[in-house]
């Protein structure tokens, strides 16, 4: 449907059926993120069948999160092409087939190809466009919508490890595996949730004036700027600009690479890229550590159990404070802030001595890690804006990859080196305070640069005159602001002025 | 009359490698604790005509004392012939008790052979076969109470699985067995066929069955084509030097339409909500239209 016969107000929605849609993204993100957790109780039984090693059976959780993390580009571009919709139905049959077939598997490679491929990028198709669509449901909501949908990670995690435990003492694991299957293919029912909406805002003029108030300025108008860009502009324009375009710059139709030129962008990536170095250490060694210093198996699953509890409480909450009207202009300030503080947790972590002192680490531990993960995807909607944010949700993805499979082997090995655990919670609390940092010092620079360049540009606006000297004004402004790729620059400067006559509302 | 009660037990326990024995805990403490014993030196297994020797000592400390009769027990796991010598000490505050009387038995039966000391009776077994396992107690006579301590001499334990084992018809089965901590001599995989328990012979019938032993603690019994006719209780056996211990497992065996029904059933669920959510959609835009 083309914007204009959108019956609804012009701009997201921001309530409505968004929410129905925050309810498929829940789904879909707690599957994505908890099932590659879940099925670890599995792990002991089909070690022993296949006669493989622990370290072998574990490679399966980590091939299927490296898939769902790395297939995070092919997701976008297939969103960019086909929309949210599509690609979640099929990847929630994909995931089916692939634990289907899993449960037929006869050799440890094939449960690989199975559990940890197939399925796990069917849940890299439902990751990325979950995401995605609430960017295009909600605008003055956003936050609030992002904490509520991300909190289907720890609701997912609770339920999978009592579920799969009940699947493996009924039906052994390969009948677990088969149900298990079946029951992924709730992901197609939150993908048929994902109505295709028109793009963000389908004039970008209209919500200055009427939420003006509440977002701050320079995102409304960035979105204005990108949704005159042509690479973001909704399909039914692109086959017109398609003769007119070289081959770089229908890449970036697919995949916006001009990305790494955005500045905000840049600083989100390094910040995140570095900060998960030290993100999921903590939680993988958090059980053996309390084994370790003597306390009982099942008070140290407990200690997991209150994470999540607090997880599941933090979400939605963070997701109502980034949205108040305080915080949500300076919500990447509270972003890094939330990473050091969750690498103050670690650091202290070794002071905890005693069960009480872990529990109170756990509860601690649960409330940074529900605040990061609540606000991870919606501070890179903030500074990027929606529209390009199908792009930049598929590289960061691939670029967070690398680290997140990292982070827990480098710990394992600090922790066999020094046979300390101390040494792990000290390299991730240093990390993830050193990312809080950076993100914070960057993200004030970005403010006064973004506040900067708001102000010439009004300047600009007032002044007729300058419209022939836009051009150059533009051409130096993008060495600084970087917003827009250089080669579409001439392209875009002609749309712009057709845009303003036809959208001219 | 003192205030303290009348006895402080703690026990010490010393290993040397692969022995005796974790399931001695530390003490179960009728009052605060007295002094720790670690006057008693460790001795070192002198070389007797007996292979794998190991030299443990336990002991209980007694400040002996007018006190309700109280009996203690404790259990002192071997895996192999070891040396034993268990003694009854006083703790030195109370020495003066000395009129007190300790006997060691072995069962019922009066133990005659007891090292005494100015304030330890003990007594030393070679346990070598299973015949000398069994309970050993130091009884303490002071006033008109007795207090008894007893050790009883076993094999280890192997743990089976509390939960039966699933698999399907066709495919294969693998069944574990671990003796924590002790090398057993050699393991026996038991079925069951009625009351019976009949020894599983693997080069008997080897495309069906294959024991392996994973490490000096683990087994392994793989059970090929599965048929109904497997589903039943297995056990594993583990033969020590002084004796053996059994290990029970249960085996399931389902046929594939058991996990297929909840299968269908929620793929069903599923397309059902699929296509109820898309026809909704089609009926609200329908709605629309009309307004």
């Amino acid at each position: 449907p083309s914007p204009a016969s959108v019956g609804r107000a012009p701009g997201p929605p921001d309530g409505g059926w968004g929410w129905a849609v925050v309810f498929g993204a829940f789904i879909s993100i707690g599957f994505a993120y908890a099932f590659p957790k879940g099925i670890a109780i599995f792990y002991k039984e089909i070690q022993d069948f296949f006669g493989t090693s622990y370290s072998e059976i574990a490679w399966v959780s980590s091939i299927m999160l490296a898939t769902t993390y790395g297939a995070g580009p092919i997701s976008s571009i297939l969103v960019n092409r086909y929309g949210s919709r599509p690609v979640v139905i099929f990847g929630g049959l994909l995931c089916g087939v692939g634990m289907v077939s899993a449960a037929f598997c006869t050799s440890i490679l094939q449960l690989y190809i199975c559990v940890g491929f197939v399925t796990g990028f069917g849940l890299a198709l439902n990751l990325q466009p979950s995401v995605i669509i609430i960017g295009k449901y909600f605008l003055k909501r956003r936050p609030i919508a992002n904490g509520l949908a991300m909190a289907g990670s720890p609701v997912m995690l609770c339920t999978l490890a009592p579920l799969n435990q009940f699947l493996f003492d009924n039906f052994g694991w390969r009948g677990s595996f088969l149900i298990l299957g079946a029951i992924l293919l709730h992901c197609c029912v939150a993908g048929a949730l994902f109505r295709p909406i028109g793009a963000a805002t389908a004039s970008g003029k209209t919500p200055t004036i009427e939420e003006g108030k509440e977002i701050p300025k320079e995102e409304v108008t960035k979105d204005a700027m990108e949704m005159s860009n042509p690479t973001n502009v909704p399909m039914e324009n692109k086959t017109e600009e398609e003769g007119g375009k070289d081959c770089c710059e229908k890449i970036n139709q697919y995949l916006d690479f001009s990305l790494f030129k955005h500045r905000g962008f840049l600083i989100y990536l390094i910040g995140n890229v570095l900060m998960f170095l030290g993100f999921f250490a903590p939680i993988v060694f958090l059980a053996p550590y309390a084994k370790h210093i003597g306390i009982d198996e099942y008070s140290a699953a407990f200690l997991l159990s209150i994470l999540a509890i607090v997880d599941m409480i933090a979400r939605p909450t963070t997701g109502i404070i980034a949205n108040s009207k305080w915080v949500r202009p300076r919500i990447q300030y509270f972003f890094s802030f939330s990473i050091a503080f969750n690498g103050a947790c670690h650091l202290l972590c070794p002071l905890a001595s005693g069960y009480t002192g872990l529990v109170v680490y756990s509860i601690f531990f649960g409330l940074a890690f529900g605040m990061v993960c609540a606000m991870l995807f919606e501070t890179l909607m903030d500074l990027v804006g929606a529209a390009r944010f199908t792009s930049a949700v598929g590289l960061v993805t691939i670029a967070e990859c690398c680290t997140i499979l990292l982070g827990p082997p480098i710990g394992g090995t600090l922790i066999d080196t020094f046979g300390d655990y101390k040494y792990m919670f000290i390299k991730c609390g240093a990390v993830m305070v050193l990312a809080g940092t950076f993100l914070f010092i960057m993200n004030y620079y970005n403010y006064r640069m973004l506040a900067k360049e708001e102000k010439e540009r009004k300047a600009k606006e007032e002044d007729p005159k300058s419209v022939r000297t836009e051009n150059e004004g533009r051409n130096n402004w993008n060495k600084e602001t970087a917003q827009d790729g250089p080669e579409l620059e001439p392209l875009r400067e002609e749309q712009e002025g057709l845009k303003k006559e036809v959208n001219g509302t | 009359q003192l205030s303290e009660p009348i006895a402080t037990i703690q026990a010490v326990n010393w290993k040397t490698q692969g022995s005796p024995s974790d399931h001695l805990t530390i003490g179960h403490n009728l009052s605060t604790p007295g002094p720790d014993l670690t006057t008693q030196e460790f001795k070192q297994a002198t070389k007797e005509n007996v292979s794998n020797v190991t030299f443990v000592e336990y002991e209980v400390l007694l400040p002996g004392e007018c006190a309700p009769s109280t009996s203690m027990e404790k259990n002192i796991t071997l895996d192999s012939a070891a040396r034993i010598e268990l003694s009854c000490k006083l703790d030195n505050k109370h020495s003066y008790l000395k009129s007190l009387q300790v006997t060691w038995k072995r069962g019922n039966e009066t133990i005659s052979h007891i090292t005494k000391t100015e304030n330890s009776w003990s007594i030393q077994l070679s346990i070598l076969d299973s015949s000398k396992l069994g309970s050993y107690s130091c009884t303490l006579k002071a006033c008109t109470s007795y207090l008894t301590f007893s050790y009883f001499a076993l094999v280890p334990k192997i743990e089976g699985k509390e939960k039966p084992i699933i698999s399907y018809e066709g495919d294969t089965a693998v069944l574990t067995c671990e003796s924590s901590g002790y090398t057993p001599i050699a393991w026996t995989w038991y079925m069951t066929n009625g009351t019976e328990q009949i020894a599983i012979n693997d080069s008997l019938l080897a495309d069906k069955y294959v024991i392996n032993r994973k490490s000096a603690n683990t087994t392994h019994l793989k059970i090929q084509k599965l048929t109904k006719e497997d589903d039943g209780a297995y056990w594993c056996e583990a033969a020590f030097e002084l004796g053996k211990s059994k290990g029970k497992l249960k085996l399931k065996v389902l046929s594939f339409m058991v996990p297929l029904k909840p299968f269908l059933a929620i793929v069903a669920e599923a397309v059902t909500l699929v296509t109820v959510v898309l026809l909704y959609e089609i009926y609200s835009k329908k709605k629309e239209k009309r307004a």
